[in-house]
């Protein structure tokens, strides 16, 4: 099946993209950004939710610039997992994604805001021309979520990407630029939750670069994916944890936090389960197993939800395997 | 370096032709290579198997000899054309418009809209192409397109041309169609039952009112030694549905040619079938059309139906004049399907206190899908397959295939026999833990002997089976290993047995015409050109005829070329299925070979004036064997053969020998040689996620002969790729609305590299008496065991039994709660790991295997044989067949009132009448 047609835009500034992106925005015309196009090709080819026009931002020099504390958002997946730059934890988590030749192709920025993903949605024309459509492409006909019928208000499909969790436990901030100006916010204020809506972006905004704290080798930890095969698939579940030891306290006292990908529409941060944990010096065992039921998966992976909320559980104990001796 | 002949006339055989004229990339002729040539023919070949009857044929040219495939450079170039890399001048897309609905009747369709569209060329319906065809002539239940109703989301329901895909899409999208919506059936149960409107109508065949399209019933045996046995193992299983996941998607070209004549390119496994389709469907002779078989991107059973979307491009074409194209989506593949059917198969093993399989009851429900494809075959094939190799005294089977409104279930890899082999290996492994023996043991107990007839009627002739398995033994180190690994580690054995070719040809008499037929025609140069239909997909048929030809008349490899592609120059073969094409177009090769052999020695005869008794061919030479300077060389030899009549020709045919019982059904299953195999797989299962990882397999496959060992060793290590899918991750899965949930290759989950196991391959040569060169097929039998092997392997690291494929870490992890919670036990990781202390029976089996042994080898060598009968295990005399001499003993394929009273799930089929026994069913 061949992509539709539509109008590709190659702007070589971010000036040059916002100028464009602002125009159609202000003409009301429909659009898309197109970054390593990983992602948004392969719906394009199934005709989910296609746009006239696509902006690329593969030839913005300025987006594509990587060192420890400052992530463009046109970094390839390949050269972030490959760099020795890059922290420990996003690195693990960057080399699992997708496949080598997706590597080479998809960027970071795309991965963040990946589209989120659902059997009932990720499918050919025809495919979904047969269950009649669904809420989050309802080709205007206001179709009902599949997943939980009965409600078409919030679109319940999955955030699959992993860099994610591994950003939001090393407080990564994101930077954004539109036609309104930049801006700055850390990465847990930036999604939102809702599988259409998914995260702030504004119209005509675009993902510049991540940074991360100058400290950000004082924390350790890991990054736990759950899927069936070792390449290609999608996290069915995610979880990464960063800890360190805290600087000012004096006694035994640390900094954790966890984050999970790939069980919700949107990646979090689980900060009531670590103060809590914290606080009260939970053991491994507990803290895993507070945050398998803080996780609320939905039937719209490969996996059931039961089975991957279980898993989360694992994915959290094999995570913080590091604290061994620290955590009881 | 040949010195010019002047004058006018030339003398024959002195063309100025290099001497010692060759051909081939080596400019002389190398001796024969004794070590390639049995000691039986004067080489030093050793022959432990004893003698085949091609023999005397043996040149040493490539037969054994590692021989990369002759269309390899094609494909690793990318120069290779595969069905959409046909491009023609002025060709036009071809798109189908397909059903969203399950199952619903076609009120009308208007394509008036759709056909004013600038760029739409045309756009035909059903209703004009009303004629039936199927792959098998018994259960033809396919249109060009839906006529009356749809029968599944998928069903084709129209066809556009268009100048380009984006036309052709947007015209799809303005046909209009006005369904009725009917009530869709999608649980294979369900189909077991009467319903107002079944998804076909088979007239007064029809089963009922159900949707049951093919029922089978069978008892062989003693059923009393069943009654009271020793131990017994008993399984419900649940298989899913699989696709063959090949990398070419179906893709088509259709074009009437300005003499009137189609030609349709067609990646196609069995061009034939759809050479006969073509003609039913577009009402024109067999000798208007041409079938160009492409090259195959992979095939595994999956493109050996004639398909409907052939005919679309066909009627296009001739509709429009032009050429027309038609690509298939993945999503398309999935739609059309022709995958291992979604099973259900309660297996039941019963062993008696002597360690001998007393009884199998298997009982099959299939779900065919929403058309008869192969299904007729399969229903047999999943019970009759696991006849053999063990000696057994009974054996009851009741299979039904039902009609579903899902995407059609076909033949794949391993026809029918893959699920219920699985079954029954495990049943095996779960009675020798009962018993306390070792599997190996057991099985090595159990085997029927070489030149032995299994139960049902088949002629087993050569049979690899006790290598197999003590190869296997050897190499996987099974003593150290077996039941002594650490919890979530472990080793499991499974075994397999295949037909090689099937005995039958589905469209006619094997007497009135044979199975497989091959051309060869050499003229001057020498080079030998080989017509043949064998569609080669990829497992090598072109190299194994090459190889064939090759080695009969001395010639290096490349001096054979293989036309196998267009139905106007091949003759009739087959295709591509049921393993049959080493068997039988190698053996049709030999014939045609060994008479252009006999010209070639003729006419050295004549020129060196000796007896042609006394010459051997070696490479490019022909020669007396006791005196080699003495004779000339192949193109000598050739050009004086030619001096009446030119180019030599020559043709081969192979035909089955008559073989089987006369009960119904006794032809399926039937063939004229079967491979056997015995794989061992390591295992890590983690506890705590249900995920099951394949260390490494030793697969050892019995092919007879390796006429290509490193074609061999490939098609046993993709068979193992391809068995882990189905036994780890691969499934079609069905959404709650009834449709396939993953018609995609990242949610249809094939194993990745990452998953795949170090395969050590193990060859075995039984040495077939009738096989090409002694080999039989590895294509399709090499798939089975890796199934058993896994699952069994599994039980070994954590004491879980799985009766549902696939293994996938969810439902493995289910299992593992279940017993945690049933034991009580704190942690996954303290499940208990199986024990095997040898039980008394142990040291008896392994006495009967020894003695087993000797008598196989006895059987193997002695031509003076006489005839070995299922049963002599249990004291009947090995030279009657049992119903001669035991009067308990029954042979029915009608189930009796008592059965039918209380039926098993796929018996409950025969609780039907067909229509044409009902009162005024002949109406």
């Amino acid at each position: 099946m061949k992509t539709p047609p539509f109008n590709l835009f190659q702007p070589k500034t971010i000036e040059e993209a916002i100028s464009i992106s602002a125009n159609f925005v202000e003409n009301d015309e429909k659009f898309d950004w197109i970054a390593g196009g990983t992602d948004l090709l392969p719906n394009y080819k199934w005709h989910l939710n296609t746009k006239p026009n696509v902006i690329s931002l593969a030839l913005i020099d300025e987006l594509h610039h990587l060192d420890s504390t400052h992530i463009g958002a046109m970094v390839r997946l390949h050269d972030l997992a490959n760099s020795k730059e890059t922290h420990p934890i996003i690195k693990k988590a960057a080399a699992s994604i997708a496949s080598v030749l997706i590597r080479q192709s998809g960027t970071v920025g795309g991965n963040i805001a990946l589209d989120t993903r659902c059997f009932w949605f990720n499918q050919a024309e025809e495919w979904r021309r047969s269950i009649e459509w669904c809420h989050k492409c309802d080709c205007d006909t206001s179709a009902d979520c599949r997943v939980i019928p009965n409600q078409n208000e919030l679109c319940v499909a999955t955030y699959q990407a992993d860099l994610a969790p591994t950003l939001l436990v090393l407080n990564a901030k994101i930077h954004l630029c539109g036609p309104e100006g930049s801006r700055e916010l850390f990465l847990s204020e930036f999604f939102e939750l809702d599988g259409i809506k998914r995260n702030i972006l504004k119209p005509g905004e675009i993902i510049t670069h991540l940074t991360l704290d100058k400290e950000i080798n004082s924390w350790s930890g890991d990054y736990q994916k759950l899927s069936l095969r070792k390449s290609w698939d999608f996290p069915e579940a995610g979880v990464a944890v960063a800890w360190r030891h805290a600087a000012q306290s004096s006694d035994e006292g640390i900094e954790l936090r966890i984050a999970t990908t790939a069980l919700e529409s949107i990646p979090r941060l689980h900060n009531d389960i670590t103060n809590e944990a914290l606080l009260n010096k939970y053991s491994i065992n507990e803290i895993a197993s507070k945050l398998r039921k803080d996780v609320k998966p939905v039937n719209n992976t490969a996996f059931p939800p039961n089975y991957r909320k279980k898993m989360v559980e694992v994915l959290c104990k094999k995570a913080l395997h590091g604290l061994k001796g620290v955590l009881s | 370096m040949s010195k010019e002949i002047k004058g006018y006339r030339q003398q024959p055989g002195k063309l100025p032709f290099s001497k010692p004229g060759s051909g081939g990339s080596e400019p002389f002729s190398k001796l024969r290579d004794l070590n390639m040539i049995p000691e039986s023919e004067g080489g030093k070949k050793p022959q432990p198997k004893g003698k085949n009857k091609h023999d005397h044929l043996l040149t040493g040219s490539s037969v054994g000899r590692r021989t990369p495939l002759v269309d390899s450079n094609w494909k690793v170039t990318g120069q290779a054309k595969y069905g959409d890399d046909i491009r023609l001048p002025n060709e036009l897309i071809g798109r189908i418009l397909r059903s969203p609905h399950h199952y619903a009747k076609i009120r009308s369709i208007d394509t008036s809209e759709a056909l004013a569209i600038p760029g739409v060329l045309a756009i035909e319906t059903g209703q004009q192409h009303t004629d039936l065809f199927g792959v098998l002539p018994v259960t033809k239940d396919e249109h060009a397109m839906a006529v009356d109703k749809v029968r599944h989301v998928g069903d084709l329901v129209a066809c556009v041309a268009a100048e380009n895909e984006a036309t052709a899409l947007e015209a799809l999208r303005k046909i209009k169609v006005d369904y009725e919506i009917l009530k869709p059936t999608h649980d294979m149960k369900k189909s077991l039952e009467d319903v107002d409107e079944p998804i076909h109508d088979r007239g007064k065949y029809h089963i009922g009112k159900s949707n049951v399209q093919k029922r089978v019933f069978q008892e062989f045996g003693n059923f009393d030694d069943m009654k009271n046995p020793h131990a017994s193992s008993k399984a419900k299983w649940k298989f899913a549905g699989v696709n063959h996941g090949f990398t070419e998607p179906h893709a088509v070209v259709a074009d009437w040619e300005p003499s009137g004549r189609l030609t349709l390119y067609t990646p196609q496994q069995v061009p034939h079938y759809v050479h006969r389709s073509l003609a039913d469907v577009l009402k024109v002779p067999m000798h208007q059309i041409n079938v160009h078989r492409t090259f195959v991107g992979g095939g595994f059973g999956g493109k050996s139906d004639p398909f409907p979307h052939e005919m679309c491009a066909a009627i296009l074409a001739r509709k429009t004049g032009r050429p027309v194209r038609i690509t298939f989506d993945r999503d398309e593949v999935f739609y059309t399907n022709r995958g291992r059917h979604p099973s259900e198969i309660e297996m039941n093993l019963h062993v008696d206190d002597e360690g001998r399989i007393c009884g199998i009851e298997t009982d099959a429900l299939i779900d065919g899908g929403a058309f008869a494809s192969f299904g007729h075959v399969t229903t047999y094939y999943n019970g009759v397959l696991h006849t053999a190799p063990y000696e057994i005294g009974s054996f009851h089977y009741t299979g039904a295939r039902v009609w579903t409104n899902k995407p059609a279930s076909g033949a794949m890899r391993g026809h029918g026999a893959v699920n219920s082999r699985c079954a029954v290996e495990l049943g095996i492994d779960d009675l020798c833990n009962q018993l306390q023996v070792d599997p190996i043991t057991f099985r090595l107990a159990n085997l029927l002997p070489p030149h032995s007839s299994t139960i049902t009627g088949f002629r087993i002739t050569s049979i690899g089976m006790r290598e197999c398995l003590e190869r296997v033994k050897e190499a996987c180190d099974w003593e150290q290993k077996f039941r002594k690994l650490p919890l979530g580690h472990g080793i499991g054995v499974g075994c397999g047995f295949f037909i090689s070719g099937s005995g039958l040809p589905i469209h006619w008499d094997p007497n009135k015409f044979p199975h497989a037929t091959v051309h060869l025609k050499i003229d001057m140069d020498g080079g030998v050109t080989i017509h043949t239909g064998a569609a080669d997909i990829g497992q090598g048929s072109d190299t194994v005829v090459a190889q064939s030809v090759s080695e009969v008349l001395g010639l290096p490899i490349e001096m054979i070329r293989v036309k196998s592609r267009d139905s106007d120059t091949s003759p009739v073969d087959l295709g591509s299925y049921s393993s049959r094409v080493t068997f039988m177009n190698a053996n049709a090769a030999i014939s045609a070979a060994i008479e252009i052999r006999k010209e070639l020695i003729k006419a050295t005869a004549e020129i060196c004036n000796v007896s042609e008794d006394s010459l051997v061919i070696g490479d490019r030479r022909i020669y007396q064997k006791k005196d080699p300077a003495v004779g000339v060389s192949y193109l000598e030899a050739l050009h004086k053969a030619q001096e009446e009549r030119g180019a030599l020709v020559s043709s081969g045919a192979y035909r089955t020998p008559p073989m089987g019982g006369v009960h119904k059904g006794a032809a399926a299953g039937l063939a004229p040689a079967y491979s056997f195999s015995a794989y061992a797989a390591e295992v890590k299962v983690d506890p705590e996620t249900g995920f099951t990882e394949v260390i490494k397999v030793w697969a050892a496959h019995d092919c007879g002969r390796a006429l290509n060992p490193l074609s061999v060793e490939g098609q046993i290590i993709g068979s193992c790729h391809m068995g882990l899918g189905q036994v780890l991750s691969e499934e079609m899965k069905y959404a709650r609305t009834g449709g396939l949930l993953n018609p995609n290759l990242l949610d249809y989950k094939i194993p990745t590299v990452h998953e795949m196991p170090e395969v050590v391959p193990i060859i075995v040569e039984s040495n077939d008496p009738e096989g090409p060169f002694g080999a039989k097929e590895a294509g399709e039998g090499p798939l089975l065991p890796i199934l058993p092997a896994v699952c069994n392997a599994v039980y070994d690291a954590i004491g879980i039994r799985t009766n549902e494929l696939p293994i996938t870490p969810d439902k493995l992890y289910k299992q593992i709660e279940k017993k945690v919670r049933k034991l009580k036990l704190d942690s996954p990781l303290d499940l208990p790991n199986p024990e095997l202390i040898y039980s008394e029976l142990q040291k008896s089996l392994e006495k009967r295997a020894e003695n087993h042994k000797e008598r196989d080898i006895e059987r193997k060598l002695n031509q003076e044989r006489e005839p070995y009968y299922n049963g002599t295990i249990f004291g009947k005399i090995s030279t009657i067949p049992p119903e001669e001499q035991d009067e308990r003993w029954t042979l029915s394929v009608t189930p009796s009132e008592e059965y039918l009273a209380n039926p098993r799930l796929a018996g409950s089929a025969w609780k039907h009448q067909e229509v044409r026994h009902m009162k005024g069913g002949e109406t």
